[in-house]
């Protein structure tokens, strides 16, 4: 089963509007694959004129906003990062046991990456003493800037919203038969991404994400986190020298 | 598929099933969310109410009958889908074609009458044009196609070649998931698309809406004109192939519906600077000098205003002196006096402006922070709802007068005067619109630091969808100001912007002279206790500015700066730099700011290219290795520290470390080359 990935575009967001913002994301993406009975819940956001579904599970919505909640401390903690979220839908495969893990295996079939940038940078800093650009969004006060801005995320936001739209119409192949669930039926997991390479490219690849599969992982075969980390290093050195 | 409900069909017909009932559910996804009287949905989220518990069984979903789970979309009932889907359901094969249409009352519509409005939400919609025009008989109403959808299933000719497939039975499986997909995000793209909005306002709204959405479906329409497509959008939905054919749905909506809802956008500028322009700038001095606090108004800016608004109403509008109105400019000007000439009588303009300035408000308090236009003041909604309390109404409007403090002399001692009329013709909004427009020229081009503008702006503060619409107009207008301001501001003959144009006349011509001597005063500008004594506070900041744009040089090398910022917004050669020398000063100021600016976002960049380049190369290398030795490779998010010589020696972050079937994630990877090295 070929498995799909979808980068959302990425947005400018304040540090109050991460979480309607995600929100907004995450409920839509799961609507558009929550195929068990849905009924649907129609959400207003309060900072933007944009209206989203819910898939009406409680428990879901319980699950989403525990994440965010975990996104905005990790913004916190790390400010100044580009931060990325992670839902990906996958498969159970049947287990194999072996030596390495007693886990199942996933079969990630799609993969969907929020990318947020939290602005942290104070405002007005030259705002008061140029009237440089022509441009409308940018005024000279910061009533007038917040509000510029705050437009052009919400038309970012629904960019995004309609670049959900088009990649799920475009691409339905790969998604799987539809248990006879109700609500979300393809089993998800929401991850944070750590860090990015600092040039901002996200390697599509490796996803850059903690995993539970990894940390489980680790602790069963008992390794020290450091363990690794000096097999690296040592190795990188061979090879340099 | 369980909600498949269980017949056993033959495949063919399983899908037909499938089709027609993708039909149903797509109209009635379709007009649950246009058609006003035909959604029985309160928008709370009152229809959890009758179910207990959204995850539980489907025995609790009682409440819904079963045809409304098809597409695992319960949704409920929708008398309007339900009426028009018949002539589907026998034939699947016809188009399905629905016409979302706004039917707009025309300006004149009195909104004490909402016999006919009540009627319209509980009318049959299919006879919706008829009762309307019944109610409205002998008024006109405008009505545009906001959006048409269409759906249907075109058929190939060839069926049954499956290509491959292992058994019919996925092929009907296969097409209802993908109609389930397909309807998901129909569902979601209906409420992000403008008629959205459109039919929320007129649900939810608690006041009289001048508009009234209508629906259509049939299945043959009259194509739009190559106009009318102009103005639309399409969306298309990725089609659903089937063995036998293809369900193809889109839409073609109009992008800006915001002219229609009760609350344009155009008109807010001119609206709240009528205000602006009326009474302070009538007479400026008089006002101030009566205090900070100046809701009561000197008589003569009632007699100002009355000039102003019956010129407004009475007048023809001229053809524009300026050589290049804007259409927002015009159009503004026309939505005005056309609400005004349905207003108020100009006799009770100024009586509402000051004594009453302050109910104005209280009528209206949605419109917060508007500024009160007394022709507005009864009407709920088609007016704009340019509303600001009398406080603020002052407040703003001192605050505007300081702005010329900052300008030289010349935009200074604009205010009261004078002739030259190469400006249009005053009407209030007209004048309004330039207004704000050169003042934004004006500080763009000179580079003062505090914009009158933006602090009117600053008072739309409830409606920034709003205020980044009405800049744009404002903005785009800005060029065909931007040649008369600053052709005019820089003429120390003529002692006017836009101001003096716009007061020509409203001010009496009796108080013009005095003004206009006052301010003419080369020291009356920069001081503001003097002319302005009011805000304090603003205008000895703006003093102390403007002292300090005096201290430095003039700098005769600047006014290649000053052009060039300024030919942005002007095609005029900047001539007669003859000015005051503080208008180069503030361009000084600002501009070397600028440049500064510049300059750290060159080095900020130039910094990071470097060090992108040597990381990435050490990204590289790291990957490369671990990939040679361990059969795995190894991505290093996180910060590489990497030291003058260009040699790694620590790194800080996460890696992640895949093997075959397990991976290793957020493996820290910290300073161990150093001691390995040794």
């Amino acid at each position: 089963m070929n498995s799909e990935v979808c980068q959302l575009k990425e947005l400018e967001v304040e540090h109050f509007e991460i979480r309607e913002v995600l929100r907004c994301i995450l409920h839509t993406i799961l609507f558009h694959r929550a195929l068990g009975l849905v009924r649907p819940k129609d959400v207003d956001l309060e900072l933007f004129e944009i209206t989203y579904v819910q898939c009406g599970d409680v428990e879901l919505d319980r699950k989403i906003d525990d994440k965010i909640d975990q996104f905005i401390d990790r913004v916190e903690k790390h400010p100044n990062k580009k931060n990325q979220i992670c839902l990906s839908f996958y498969e159970v495969k049947n287990k194999q046991a072996t030596w390495f893990t007693n886990k199942v295996e996933r079969l990630y079939w799609e993969q969907w990456y929020i990318n947020l940038n939290v602005a942290q940078h104070p405002k007005g800093h030259f705002g008061k003493s140029h009237h440089s650009k022509v441009v409308v969004d940018r005024g000279d006060t910061a009533a007038d800037e917040r509000s510029a801005r705050r437009a052009a995320l919400e038309a970012s936001l629904r960019d995004v919203l309609f670049q959900i739209i088009r990649f799920v119409n475009e691409k339905k192949d790969h998604v799987p038969p539809i248990p006879n669930l109700e609500g979300v039926s393809f089993p998800y997991e929401i991850t944070i991404s750590r860090f990015r390479i600092w040039d901002g490219h996200v390697q599509e690849d490796a996803p850059n994400r903690a995993s539970n599969d990894a940390q489980l992982t680790s602790k069963a075969l008992k390794l020290p986190r450091s363990f690794s980390s000096s097999f690296v290093m040592r190795s990188i050195i061979c090879v340099n020298c | 598929m369980a909600t498949y409900k269980g017949n056993t069909h033959s495949e063919p017909a399983k899908m037909e099933q499938i089709i027609t009932e993708f039909f149903a559910k797509s109209l009635h996804i379709i007009l649950e969310s246009r058609c006003a009287y035909a959604s029985s949905r309160n928008y709370s989220g009152e229809q959890f109410l009758s179910s207990p518990s959204p995850s539980s069984s489907s025995s609790s979903s009682s409440s819904f009958r079963p045809r409304d789970k098809w597409f695992n979309l319960a949704l409920r009932d929708c008398p309007a889908a339900l009426e028009n889907i018949d002539f589907w359901r026998q034939s699947n094969l016809e188009p399905m074609i629905v016409d979302v249409v706004l039917n707009q009352r025309p300006s004149n519509w009195d909104p004490l009458n909402n016999r006919g409005l009540v009627r319209n939400l509980s009318g049959k919609e299919r006879y919706y044009y008829g009762s309307d025009s019944d109610e409205f008989g002998c008024e006109t109403k405008s009505e545009k196609i906001v959006e048409r959808w269409f759906l249907q299933y075109e058929s190939k000719k060839s069926c049954g070649g499956n290509g491959g497939k292992r058994s019919n039975c996925t092929s009907s499986h296969s097409l209802y998931k993908k109609s389930i997909l397909l309807l998901r995000s129909l569902y979601v793209t209906v409420r992000l698309l403008p008629a959205y909005k459109l039919f929320r306002d007129l649900i939810s709204s608690a006041q009289i809406c001048s508009y009234n959405l209508g629906h259509r479906v049939s299945s043959f329409v009259e194509p739009f004109t190559r106009r009318e497509e102009a103005d639309m959008q399409r969306f298309v939905f990725t089609p659903v192939e089937t063995s036998c054919g293809r369900l193809c749905l889109s839409v073609l909506y109009r992008s800006s519906v915001s002219d229609v809802s009760s609350e344009p956008s155009t008109p807010i500028s001119p609206q709240f600077i009528q205000e602006y322009v009326g009474s302070p700038m009538a007479e400026p001095l008089k006002r101030f000098s009566s205090g900070p606090v100046s809701q009561s108004s000197p008589s003569s800016s009632p007699f100002g205003r009355r000039h102003s608004w019956s010129y407004d109403l009475y007048r023809a509008s001229p053809p524009s002196a300026n050589p290049s109105p804007s259409p927002t400019y015009s159009d503004s000007h026309a939505a005005i006096s056309k609400q005004l000439s349905n207003r108020l009588p100009p006799a009770g303009l100024p009586r509402h402006l000051h004594d009453e300035t302050h109910d104005v408000h209280m009528k209206n308090p949605s419109y917060d922070e508007y500024w009160p236009s007394p022709a507005f003041s009864p009407s709920p909604s088609p007016s704009p709802p340019t509303y600001v309390p009398g406080s603020q109404l002052s407040k703003v409007l001192l605050r505007s007068e300081s702005a010329p403090l900052n300008i030289p002399t010349s935009r200074l001692s604009s205010i009261p005067s004078l002739p030259n009329n190469q400006m249009m013709p005053p009407s209030p909004p007209l004048k309004a619109t330039r207004l704000i427009v050169s003042k934004r020229d004006a500080h763009m081009g000179l580079y003062n630091t505090s914009s009158t503008v933006d602090k009117l702006f600053s008072f739309s503060r409830d409606e920034p969808g709003k205020m980044s619409n009405v800049k744009p107009s404002s903005n785009s207008s800005s060029k065909s100001y931007s040649r008369n301001s600053s052709r005019l501001s820089f003429q120390d003959d003529y002692d006017d912007g836009p101001f003096v144009v716009d007061d020509d006349d409203m001010i009496d011509p009796g108080s013009r002279p005095s003004s206009f001597d006052q301010t003419r005063h080369p020291s009356g500008p920069f001081d503001p206790d003097g002319v302005f004594p009011v805000k304090k506070s603003q205008d000895a900041a703006v003093g102390a500015l403007v002292r300090m744009l005096k201290k430095a040089p003039p700098l005769r090398q600047d006014i290649s700066v000053t052009s060039h910022l300024l030919n942005q917004f002007s095609e005029e050669p900047v001539k007669e730099l003859s000015v005051a020398s503080s208008e180069l000063i503030s361009s000084k100021t600002t501009a070397d700011a600028l440049e500064e600016l510049r300059g750290y976002k060159v080095m900020k960049d130039e910094l990071l290219k470097q060090g992108d380049k040597r990381c990435r190369g050490w990204t590289m290398g790291i990957g490369r290795c671990v990939l040679r030795l361990a059969s795995a490779w190894v991505d290093v998010p996180g910060e590489l520290v990497v030291d003058g010589a260009g040699l790694l020696t620590s790194v800080v972050g996460y890696i992640t470390l895949r093997f075959d079937q397990w991976e290793l994630r957020d493996v820290r990877v910290l300073y161990l080359l150093e001691r390995e090295k040794t």
